[in-house]
């Protein structure tokens, strides 16, 4: 109803009176002086008292009314649908695969959170190498690409998509090169997009190029074999090893999965059968494999190939030219050869070199050793390195002669990695379209037309195929991050395909792999791989001129032979560089120097001073027309007149971790008989200007303690207890405090110094695992990383037969070639008398009844006392906010690079001790899953991170009171003993004598 | 105290003439009731810089975390417990001077005791800052206190030697206070009486209604006697409990049985070249060279000779037993103190701690006012590198080589330390100036008995014989407050 009724509020208004007309024109009855008192006489004037009081009680009502209000609620918002698989606070698990490893990924509420090696694969099947326990970061990295970039700028992918296929369009009709330059690609997928990209325009072309070129082997094997591949290594065969430079438990070709089956004949197992391994290495720099070797020979990069002649001619009693002049390698070399003559069948020779005619002679000699078949498996090959430096070369001739129209980069990045980043430049310049794949705008990416970046595995679709028959799948476990789209599915689009990669890898999965397996793609997804190789390969015999190819080493070596020669070496940690921006492990140690964040020229403390250099000293290595100044590392082990440089650092466009650490070395490389070569003559002279580099370790001897005890083989077949010394044999020991029962379980843990290769791949899976943070360069120079498991490495270095571990004697000592190596992995022991609990004054470290030392951070108020009183300095302090704090901004702090760390651990605030938990969050978990089963934890049931991660199975943990588990089996090792057992700190740690299988036995 | 004469073979505690208590009264007061003079605002003045440069460093460490220090995975206390550890064992001196020397009827502490009772309780607060900037997580730091709480109900653990610590820190900073503050009253109300308006005022509530009546002084005895009877045993607890911190370890250097009794000798060393510090400079500037005189100067240097030996003992025996042990680790951490990285520290505390204090055994030396002084710093200075090297030379090389490092200090580190010094004499100059530097009641009481002028009176009236004369005169001479004229008068009438 429509109203018209006005209501008046008094007769005033109804009668219109003209006081109230007045009025009516102001708000407020009264003026309010406002003017006056805003004006500035008004604020001059003296506030009278009652209005000061007014002022006062506003003030405070209106602050205590602020105050009321409640710390906003951050509500956690529950799922309205819940996916059926995700249960909070449960992780799930994924089969996927990484460099064709097959792994395991678990998800917290659909985040991948860390990544263990599947136990049922192929090959690598226990433990990863830390590249991949890093891997999951770079899922959570910042400095990747949100967007398709065309010049510099943000595209849609349409717009991307549409400026690919004019330019392909436009290369095909004007009949020029369409190159794909991709690094090794093992994935049938993969290959299979390119397929569709070359079937559409035809002339398409692949070639692979790795940084690290194995041409060398493959190049020899199709001359030898008529077979152009890598062979498969299985050491697990291997009785007598030589190792020529070759860096086997790193680096070398597939490193972790020859670690595990090395091992195998090194371990605890393995002795207790009375059988160990012996393994000799000549090499230049100490690499991480030479220091597990039990007799290396220091030799220079250019006497690799005599070592060979002279090792071939000890074996077949020939006497081909060339062949080394060593005093020292020769005497190494007639015992080495006596035994692997003797081992035939059992025995092998492995060269590091990428020259075709050394590795022509090395199949000569493994040939003659009967290696083929049973340790080298030439049918079940590697496909993981399969970059040919001769196509490459190929490709910038094509290049610069303007015959490529376009050209696709694939996890290749040759602006950095090729020795002639120039003549690269040069190349690209002359190509009309440029594209990377790469997920971050880097060194190659950032000087092409476009990039399409790509997600990282995790969040993929995809395969490899590593070794041949054996196929892993490479399944997402959360939706792509940022806007980007995988590879092949651009490769399909491009080449005017429409399906979805999942369908493309099914498809291809179900066409050819699957076929006749009996398998369905669902099987797949839930095992992760399939194999199809055979058991064993066949026998081989190498048909090589060993006269012509030993006079061509000869020839070669000439150029390298100097008075000082260089060897550039992948290092373990950083391999090519391709994961320089990863934090966790740019801090991961080096395992021989300890040094991180940072690449550096190694050289004999000898040849050291001779050059007027000391610590934190620098140096101008200077070689095939390049020269850098890098700070120095006084390496013993080193050979005399060598000096070693790690590849992989020195990246320019990475990100914010990996930007300018340390100094590209690739430039130095040169290529030799058509094979780039990583060892040339160098001059080297002292530089101005100190550095220091951040060292986790930085007194390297034992001082003859008996923290390390070792023996060797021989004194070990006598008597197994040779050596172990155990200090409760011989020593009645008192106890202080009660003693408390521990009636369920009792946690220990048994490291084996024999089995433990030092490589850091357990650090890298602790620190993901209990979200330890990265400090940074300036930090660890401070001695503050806070790696909660440690590996420390000592030298024993031997001069004219006396082994000198002592400082003071260590300083007279001339020749520092001769070095023998232990690596100890260090963690919180878990004392049942442990030192901390009893000194800090507010309990926050205290004892369970499982045996744990346990840490309360809440209750921590940071004396720090008990790290003091750690006799093993395990203790770990949050000198600062690492989680919030600009000054330590590696990677953290930002929301999504948070969302990497693992929910079931806690982050430690400033003023804190931590220190190993023995994944306490994991035994939990264990416990849980079993009470859910109604069952008893079995043994095995629970691992710890860095166990999960140890592929030489050197950490062995579970529940000292199951006399049947793996620990207990392995604590009664006569080997065993404990550090520093003698004052009755009683750890639970036990560690096993390191034997070495001497030639002196 | 005493009726009797005392005899003249005994070295005067008081010098001057025609001294009466009304003297006594305003030449300790002058400061006091008086505006202070330029060198106590120079003095003033930069140990307020000082104070700030404590603010600042406490300030900035407390922002950013304990990272601003130099300590690292290896090395977990340096600068930090040093100085706690340093300051605690100058407060020494303080406890000792007012209890134990009271109980043995020491007279001449009456002359310096209100001054190094002053100065315990301002080195124990300095040692105090350093317990709670020391954490990590400071704000937390009364969590060292068995308080009953609602954290589900959290205890201490008795264990460690820290919560002892924090026990002992804390008895013997009550303790201390108390009975300064009781020996004060008599003081407080002289003050008192004699001023005017609001001063009047507050030095009448803080003198607590003294009326001097023999009750008052009587029960004035009495408490001093029983607070002395408590704080004797303190004097030895605090050091022994300190010391613990470091002997109930496993670590090499610091698990060491001698370290009670050695800790102690030490503290009262480093105390009592603290007071030295102070009075030699006190008596100069506020003109008390006629009540601390060459005697009290004389009988400290000889305490600091006597401990400064012990402590010359101890080292040698921890090396001793170092060898004598066999056991390496130990042996190393002696040798590496000796030949280490670190030497040089070693030695410093050697060279300051052992050697130096030897020359008093010189006559000359220590009746020298320059020299005494000047070797009261070095003892200072050599007993922070005492505490530096236990701290940092057995922590920085201990079991595992493995985690072997260097300690280098931050500016932050320099800056808490020098800024506790600042700190320490702010305090210390604001007492002077607002409460008198020497106990005026106690120091009457030598007047009729110890002092110069008494003793030459008796001298003139024949009341001893003049070989024990000669002998007194002798022993004047090296009185830089007594004149030729003076030593002349000691002759019968």
């Amino acid at each position: 109803m429509d109203s018209n009724k006005k209501y008046w509020k008094g007769l005033e208004e109804l009668n219109q009176t003209p006081a109230f007309v007045e009025n009516n024109k102001g708000e407020f009855a009264e003026p309010i002086p406002v003017e006056d008192v805003l004006n500035e006489a008004g604020l001059s004037t003296r506030t009278p008292r009652r209005d000061f009081l007014k002022a006062l009680g506003f003030g405070l009502g209106a602050v205590t009314l602020a105050a009321c209000n409640r710390t906003p609620v951050h509500k956690a918002v529950p799922y309205v649908i819940k996916p059926e698989e995700i249960t909070p606070g449960i992780p799930n698990y994924y089969a996927s695969s990484f460099n064709g490893q097959s792994i395991l990924v678990r998800t917290r509420e659909g985040r991948p959170i860390s990544v263990e090696a599947n136990p049922n694969g192929v090959g690598l099947n226990q433990g990863t190498d830390a590249n991949t326990v890093a891997s999951v970061l770079d899922l959570y990295d910042m400095s990747k690409l949100q967007n398709p970039q065309i010049g510099g700028k943000d595209v849609e992918w349409s717009k991307l998509d549409a400026t690919v296929i004019a330019a392909l369009t436009k290369a095909a009709a004007a009949g020029k090169q369409i190159t794909i330059v991709s690094n090794t690609v093992n994935s049938p997928s993969t290959l299979a997009s390119i397929a569709k990209l070359s079937a559409k325009y035809p002339t398409a072309n692949h070639i692979q190029v790795d940084a690290i070129s194995y041409s060398g082997i493959v190049e020899a094997n199709k001359n030898n074999f008529g077979k152009a591949v890598i062979p498969s290594y299985n050491f697990g065969n291997a009785q007598i090893v030589v190792s020529v430079a070759a860096d086997f438990l790193g680096s070398w070709l597939a490193g972790e999965e020859h670690t595990q089956d090395y091992i195998k004949n090194r371990d605890y197992k393995s002795l207790k059968n009375g059988k160990m391994s012996r393994h000799i290495q000549f090499e230049s720099g100490l690499s991480m494999t030479g220091s597990n070797a039990d007799v290396r020979i220091a030799i220079k990069p250019s006497e690799e190939g005599a070592v060979l002649i002279s090792l071939y001619n000890e074996i077949t009693g020939q006497s081909v030219a060339g062949g080394t002049t060593n005093a020292k390698a020769q005497t190494a070399i007639k015992l080495a050869a006596k035994e692997l003559v003797a081992a035939k069948g059992k025995s092998i020779v492995v060269a590091g070199s990428n020259d075709v005619n050394v590795q022509s002679l090395v199949n000569a000699i493994n040939t003659q050793l009967g290696a083929y078949g049973t340790i080298i498996d030439l049918d079940n090959y590697s496909k993981q390195h399969q970059g040919s430096d001769a196509a490459f070369q190929q490709f910038l001739t094509a290049a610069k002669a303007g015959q490529v129209g376009v050209a696709f980069f694939l996890n290749s990045n040759p602006v950095y990695d090729y020795f002639k980043a120039e003549d690269v430049k040069a190349a690209i310049a002359k190509i009309d379209f440029t594209l990377s794949f790469a997920d971050r705008a880097e060194e190659t990416a950032s000087t092409l037309n476009a990039i399409a970046p790509v997600p990282t595995y995790l969040e993929s679709w995809g395969d490899a195929s590593s070794k041949e028959g054996l196929y892993t799948v490479v399944q997402p476990t959360i939706n792509p991050v940022f806007n980007t789209r995988q590879a092949e599915q651009s490769l399909l689009v491009w080449a005017g395909e429409t399906t979805s990669i999942y369908d493309f890898v099914k498809q291809t999965w179900d066409a050819t792999i699957l076929a006749g397996t009996g398998k369905s793609w669902k099987d797949v997804l839930q095992v992760g791989y399939i194999y199809k190789g055979t058991n064993q390969g066949s026998s081989y015999s190498a048909n090589v001129d060993v006269n012509a190819v030993s006079s061509a080493i000869v020839a070669d070596a000439k150029k390298v032979a100097g008075e000082v020669e260089l060897k550039l070496y992948e290092s373990t940690v950083m391999r090519d560089g391709r994961y320089a921006n990863n934090a966790y492990l740019q801090e991961l140690p080096d395992p021989v120097s300890k040094v991180t964040w940072d690449n550096y020229a190694a050289l004999n403390p000898k040849f050291a001073e001779q050059l007027g250099l000391g610590e934190n000293g620098k140096v101008k290595v200077e070689a095939n027309g390049y020269s850098l100044e890098l700070p120095v590392v006084l390496q013993p082990g080193q050979a005399m007149g060598t000096v070693s440089v790690a590849l992989g650092y020195g990246r320019t466009h990475v990100g914010k971790a990996g930007n300018n650490v340390g100094y590209n070395a690739y430039p130095f490389a040169t290529l030799v008989n058509g094979t780039v070569q990583l060892a040339a003559k160098a001059t080297v002279t002292k530089a101005s200007g100190t550095y220091e580099l951040a060292q986790t370790q930085t007194h390297h001897t034992i001082e003859g303690r008996n923290i390390i005890r070792e023996t060797t083989f021989a004194k070990y077949l006598k008597d197994p207890n040779s050596e172990s010394g155990r200090f409760s044999d011989t020593h009645k020991t008192y106890d202080l405090w009660n003693k408390f029962e521990q009636p369920g379980h009792k946690w220990v843990m048994a490291i084996d110094l024999n089995a433990c290769t030092g490589c850091g791949s357990c650090i890298v899976a602790c620190n993901v695992e209990n979200n330890i943070p990265v400090v940074g360069r300036d930090e660890v120079r401070r001695r503050r990383e806070m790696h909660w498991l440690r590996i420390d490495r000592y030298y024993t270095i031997e001069d004219n037969g006396t082994k000198y571990t002592k400082e003071k004697e260590i300083a007279h000592i001339d020749d520092f070639e001769n070095v023998t190596v232990v690596h100890q992995p260090m963690l919180c022991q878990h004392c049942e008398h442990a030192p901390c609990e009893t000194v800090c004054p507010v309990l926050a470290t205290v004892h369970s009844s499982e045996g744990l030392n346990h840490m309360a951070y809440n209750r921590c108020f940071g004396t720090r006392y008990c790290a003091n009183n750690c006799p093993y300095k395990v203790r770990r302090f949050n000198w600062f906010n690492y989680w919030n704090d600009s000054r330590f901004d590696n990677y953290l702090n930002n929301e999504f690079t948070q969302l990497v760390l693992n929910p079931d651990v806690t982050t430690r605030s400033r003023g804190v001790m931590e220190k190993c938990s023995m994944c306490i969050q994991r035994i939990q978990a264990g416990k849980l899953q079993a009470k859910m089963e109604n069952r008893k934890l079995k043994d095995g049931d629970v691992k710890m991170a860095c166990q999960a991660a140890c592929s030489a199975n050197a950490i062995i943990f579970g529940d000292a009171n199951d006399p049947e588990s793996e620990v207990s089996k392995a604590l009664r090792n006569e080997r065993v003993y404990y550090v520093l057992e003698e004052i009755n700190v009683q750890p639970n740690i036990g560690y096993m004598t390191k034997v070495r299988n001497t030639f002196e036995a | 105290m005493s009726s009797h004469n005392e005899s003249i073979l005994r070295e005067p505690l008081m010098t001057g003439k025609g001294i009466t208590y009304a003297q006594v009264t305003d030449d300790i007061l002058l400061p006091v009731e008086n505006k202070p003079n330029k060198a106590w605002w120079i003095g003033f003045i930069v140990a307020v810089c000082g104070a700030m440069l404590w603010v600042i460093s406490v300030g900035y460490t407390f922002w950013t975390g304990i990272g601003a220090w130099g300590l690292n995975k290896t090395v977990g206390w340096a600068w930090d417990i040093t100085d706690f550890v340093w300051w605690v064992g100058i407060g020494h001196a303080g406890t000792l001077i007012s209890a134990v020397l009271l109980i043995f009827r020491q007279n001449w502490r009456n002359s310096i005791n209100r001054s190094a009772e002053a100065m315990t309780i301002f080195a124990v607060i300095c040692a105090a800052t350093y317990v709670v900037a020391h954490m990590g997580r400071p704000w937390l730091a009364y969590w060292i206190f068995p308080l009953p709480n609602q954290f589900g109900s959290l205890w201490v653990n008795f264990n460690s030697p820290l919560v002892w610590d924090a026990f002992a820190i804390s008895t013997y900073f009550t303790v201390s206070l108390v009975f300064w503050y009781c020996g004060l009253l008599p003081d407080i109300a002289s003050v008192r009486d004699r001023a005017h308006g609001l001063r009047k005022k507050i030095y009448s509530v803080l003198s607590f209604g003294w009326n001097g009546s023999v009750k008052s002084w009587q029960r004035f005895e009495i408490v001093s006697l029983i607070l002395a009877g408590i704080s004797t045993p303190l004097v030895l607890s605090v050091h022994t409990i300190v010391s613990m911190d470091f002997a109930t370890s496993v670590i090499p250097g610091w698990h060491t049985t001698i370290f009670p009794p050695y800790f102690v000798a030490g503290a009262i060393f480093s105390g009592f070249a603290m007071v030295q510090t102070l009075l030699l400079i006190l008596r100069k500037v506020m003109n008390f060279e006629h009540y601390i005189t060459m005697f009290h100067i004389e009988a400290m240097n000889k305490i600091i000779m006597v401990t400064g030996s012990i402590v010359g003992v101890a080292y040698l025996t921890e090396l001793f037993i170092a060898w004598y042990s066999g056991s390496e680790y130990e042996m190393y951490a002696f040798a590496n103190r000796i030949a280490g990285p670190y030497a040089w520290a070693y030695w410093a505390m050697m060279t300051c701690n052992v050697i130096s204090p030897q020359l008093f055994w010189f006559k000359k030396i220590r009746t020298s006012i320059p020299i005494s002084w000047i070797l009261s710093i070095i003892v200072n200075i050599g007993m922070w590198f005492e505490r530096f090297v236990i701290i940092v030379t057995s922590l920085h090389r201990d079991y595992l080589p493995s985690s072997w490092a260097m300690f280098y200090p931050t500016w932050v580190d320099v800056g808490i330390f020098v800024g506790s010094i600042g700190l320490f004499f702010t305090l210390f100059l604001l007492f002077l100036r607002f409460l008198p530097g020497i106990a005026i009641a106690e120091v009457k009481l030598l007047l009729k008995s110890s002092s110069l002028q008494h003793k030459t009176k008796l001298v003139q009236e024949g009341a001893f014989p003049e070989d024990q004369v000669e002998f007194f005169r002798n022993s004047l001479e090296k009185y830089d407050s007594v004149t030729e004229e003076e030593i002349n008068a000691l002759r019968k009438k």
